[in-house]
């Protein structure tokens, strides 16, 4: 076992090297360029080329992978183009934990409501509450944010006053409390549908019916025998959960007014902003790479039968 | 199973308390917590954020607007960075709300007879925010500074390259440090030698790159001097924390009337507009057309809040490559010109928000002529011209592709509209194919369109030149559809050394005219942002056309 994991390590640098070579070719050989974005309708030639002499943008492509590769062994992934002068590290630093705390607090929302409502209908499959837990959170899972958002400005807001439209003032402020709603009820339709199918495929299992069969209590099989063997695929979900704590919601943040990770992502895709995207690329598939590992991980302790190889 | 709900009630009920214990013991935000003090002398109301009971905070001005990507006058390309470094710093000379050019830094000036040598005596007394004195000395090196190849700008050649010696820092590998047009006389004065007499190289003077810095400060605190920039502009700079807040303070050391308001607070998170101007978070909106039939109801409370705003010198047109066909005939353009009823489409589609464009120069514009005659909603003229061009015969007719930016996968309704009357009324149809904003900007420097939509031209300073020169002169980097006529080009070389401006307006406008009668473009509308709400308490704020500094003279009430 301690095998496989130095396996898994020995790999992630390599995939991580993988990774940001691809995404830097696709940079540097697709469309549109970051010096054109920034000058604009005001762009000549002469100025583009030597303010690419400058950046470094016209070195040959390996050259400049491979200097990106060094500095970002060393911790530096360079400077913004947008945000003159300004290193990736200090941008994109705060915007992370912006996003990785408004993001757990949703999934503690979305996993607190949905597995004991998944396990709800699973016990009660083939009654009416099954469906009706089911459609319920199927529906908040279809709303678009972009509706549901102002309409809990429109009522938490404006109408009752309880909470300020937008902003933002970390875990502890009360506007992390719309966002953080907005996205985790959605976000419960996942572990309903999830606990509640992995649910019933335990209740369906031998085991359960040898424990019903010995005159186990109800309470007992539920909670024991089958609750926790129905965790597993849950495991996983909350492993890609996590790992996906560091992404942005881009909708959510821009309704809120959250100085999230998306926002920035989906600009420096637009403006060309290099190394602000290969930073987030990079640190989003560290994280599923580790998250991966994990969840590995944490199967073998909950699920004796699976061994690593 | 009923222990099962009450346990998820439970549960919700725990996490929503558990909020409620946060949110009440945390009346201070980890916002103002992280901020780093900047200035000893902070007005203690850009400390925090919490309103009175009156909805309005006592003496700050409180907007929603987008992170600058920079604070470096040098290096701004941008509205959103200019927008604040104006605030920030000055230069020699500025506009005002007229948009004719008044002293800023400098107290006079007087031009030499062949109209190439402007010497410029500055204020006595100047300091820099931090309280260092301003010399002549501080231009020439920031001037010199804007335009080193290591400082990066992006259009020191087009606000700069006029002034002798500039060119050639420019294009050097750095070792030109000195260009020999500035002249530094004595402390207070400063002379600057340009090539050949262009009247309107003051405009350009008025632009961020040409602003100063203070020299001392800069080279002692390094790269990392931005971070807590210096300047000469009526406010100092106090926190910015990026995506989240940008506070602005009372400069104390300005050279002109201080700062009524202590402070400006631009929230740079978002948010939903409207909905926090409503809540009393912010002090002003903007109006989009969604909410403008509310509040323009008289028995809506925000009507009486609600004020015009000016419109931007911005010209939207549809272009044409002149060199590509079917657009290489005239009578083709002209066509297609002729055939739009933009007066209908400003009225249906942008509740006459809009106003549609007939000419180049906006109105208000310096230059500005009614006597330019356009090409007006007539559709026998337009068939008559189709008929007559080359390409009136559909089947033979080469394919028409509109190049629009944007990634919404829908064009503007203009656009659509367009395409549709074209088709309806002329028979002539037209592909719009929509790209990616980088792709599309990086296609239209190479001149590769051959009809693109959804993007127009904002004056940087008011001058008519900023136009005409710079979209239709035949070798302009920004003429993206090829459009070449050796009369234009000579009309605008008169008028580029013209001194009279009463003879340049109107060599430009005879320029206009002939552009407009030969269709390159086809002018769509002028700005089209027409109203905002702003609270009653808020006096003097003044909308401008153009990036000014404009927020010392308001004042909260």
């Amino acid at each position: 076992m301690i095998k496989y994991i130095i396996r898994r390590i020995i790999w992630m640098p390599i995939l991580l090297l993988m990774v940001s070579l691809i995404v830097f070719g696709l940079g540097t050989y697709g469309p549109g360029d970051p010096v054109e974005v920034q000058l604009g309708n005001n762009y000549d030639e002469k100025t583009a080329q030597r303010i690419r002499d400058k950046m470094g943008l016209n070195d040959p492509f390996v050259f400049q992978w491979i200097r990106y590769v060094k500095n970002a062994v060393k911790g530096d992934f360079g400077e913004s183009y947008v945000f003159k002068n300004r290193p990736v590290t200090s941008l994109l630093l705060p915007k992370l934990l912006v996003s990785a705390q408004l993001n757990l607090i949703a999934f503690l929302i979305a996993i607190s409501i949905g597995t004991p409502l998944g396990f709800y209908a699973a016990v009660h499959y083939g009654t009416s509450k099954d469906p009706g837990v089911v459609i319920s959170t199927l529906f908040f899972y279809a709303m678009p944010v972009f509706f549901t958002a102002p309409l809990m400005i429109l009522i938490f807001a404006l109408k009752l006053d309880l909470v300020p439209t937008s902003g933002w003032g970390g875990l502890f402020d009360k506007r992390i409390i719309l966002p953080a709603i907005t996205v985790g009820i959605p976000g419960s339709a996942v572990f309903v549908r999830l606990v509640r199918a992995s649910m019933l495929e335990v209740l369906d299992s031998d085991y359960v019916k040898l424990a019903r069969a010995k005159g186990v209590s109800e309470i007992m099989v539920l909670w024991k025998h089958a609750f926790r063997n129905a965790m597993l695929p849950v495991i996983t979900i909350i492993g890609f959960t996590l790992a996906g704590l560091f992404g942005g919601s881009l909708i959510v943040e821009i309704i809120f007014g959250i100085p999230g990770v998306g926002r920035i992502s989906l600009e420096s895709v637009y403006s060309r902003d290099y190394p602000i995207i290969m930073a987030v690329v990079l640190i989003g598939s560290t994280a599923l790479v580790i998250a991966n590992l994990i969840i590995d991980f944490i199967y073998t302790l909950v699920d004796p039968r699976i061994e690593m190889q | 199973m009923k222990s099962n709900i009450i346990k998820i009630t439970k549960y919700l009920l725990f996490s929503i308390f558990i909020f409620g214990i946060f949110s009440c013991g945390s009346s201070e935000s980890s916002v103002e917590e992280q901020s780093i003090e900047r200035n000893s002398k902070v007005a203690p109301n850009l400390q925090s954020s919490t309103n009175n009971s009156s909805g309005k905070l006592d003496n700050i001005f409180r907007m929603n607007y987008s992170d600058p990507p920079t604070f470096d006058p040098h290096l701004v390309t941008d509205t959103t960075s200019a927008g604040i470094i104006v605030e920030l710093f000055s230069g020699l000379v500025t506009l005002d709300e007229n948009l004719d050019i008044v002293p800023d830094l400098a107290e006079s000036w007087v031009v030499s007879d062949d109209k190439s040598e402007y010497t410029f005596t500055l204020r006595k007394g100047l300091k820099f925010s931090n309280g260092d004195d301003l010399k002549a000395s501080d231009f020439k090196w920031s001037i010199e500074r804007a335009a080193h190849p290591d400082t990066g700008s992006y259009n020191a050649e087009v606000y700069l390259g006029d002034i002798v010696g500039i060119t050639k820092i420019i294009e050097s590998d750095g070792d030109v440090k000195d260009a020999e047009g500035i002249v530094v006389i004595d402390d207070h004065t400063l002379k600057l030698i340009i090539d050949k007499p262009k009247t309107y190289f003051l405009a350009k003077l008025t632009y961020p790159t040409a602003f100063v810095l203070n020299k001392k400060y800069v080279e002692n605190t390094g790269e990392n001097w931005i971070d807590k920039p210096v300047g000469t502009g009526p406010f100092v700079l106090i926190d910015y924390q990026i995506g989240q807040v940008l506070k602005i303070g009372r400069n104390d050391n300005y050279w002109g009337d201080p700062a009524k308001i202590e402070g400006v607070i631009f929230n740079l998170a978002g948010g939903t507009s409207m909905a926090m101007y409503e809540n009393d978070e912010i002090d002003i909106t903007g109006v989009g057309l969604a909410d403008l039939e509310r509040v323009k109801d008289p028995n809506d409370s925000l009507n009486k809040d609600l004020v015009d705003v000016p419109p931007q010198f911005t010209l939207s047109y549809i272009g044409f490559n002149v060199k590509e066909p079917p657009f290489d005939d005239i009578n083709f353009r002209k066509a297609l010109s002729h055939s739009v009823d933009k007066a209908l489409i400003a009225e249906k589609i942008y509740s006459g928000l809009t106003k549609p464009a007939y000419g180049i120069l906006p109105p208000g514009f310096p230059g500005y002529s009614e006597n330019i005659k356009g090409l007006e909603y007539d559709l026998d003229l337009a068939k008559k011209y189709l008929a007559r061009s080359k390409y009136a015969d559909p089947t033979t007719r080469p394919r028409i592709i509109v190049t629009i930016p944007g990634t919404g996968g829908s064009p503007g309704l203009d656009t659509e509209v367009i395409s549709d009357m074209w088709k309806t009324e002329l028979g002539v149809e037209v592909e719009i194919q929509q790209v990616e904003w980088a792709t599309y900007l990086q296609d239209m420097n190479r001149k590769r369109l051959q009809v693109w939509a959804g993007s127009g031209w904002q004056a940087d300073y008011p001058d008519p030149q900023d136009f005409i020169d710079i979209l239709f002169e035949t070798e302009s980097d920004i003429n993206h559809g090829n459009y070449s006529n050796p009369e234009v080009d000579e009309l605008i070389l008169k008028a580029e050394i013209e001194l009279d401006n009463n003879i340049r307006y109107a060599l430009y406008n005879e320029a206009e005219q002939i552009i407009i009668n030969e269709a390159p473009i086809f002018p769509l509308w002028f700005d089209t942002d027409g109203y905002a709400l702003i609270k009653p308490w808020v006096k003097g704020y003044n909308f401008a056309p153009i990036t000014v500094p404009k927020y010392k003279n308001i004042s909260i009430e």
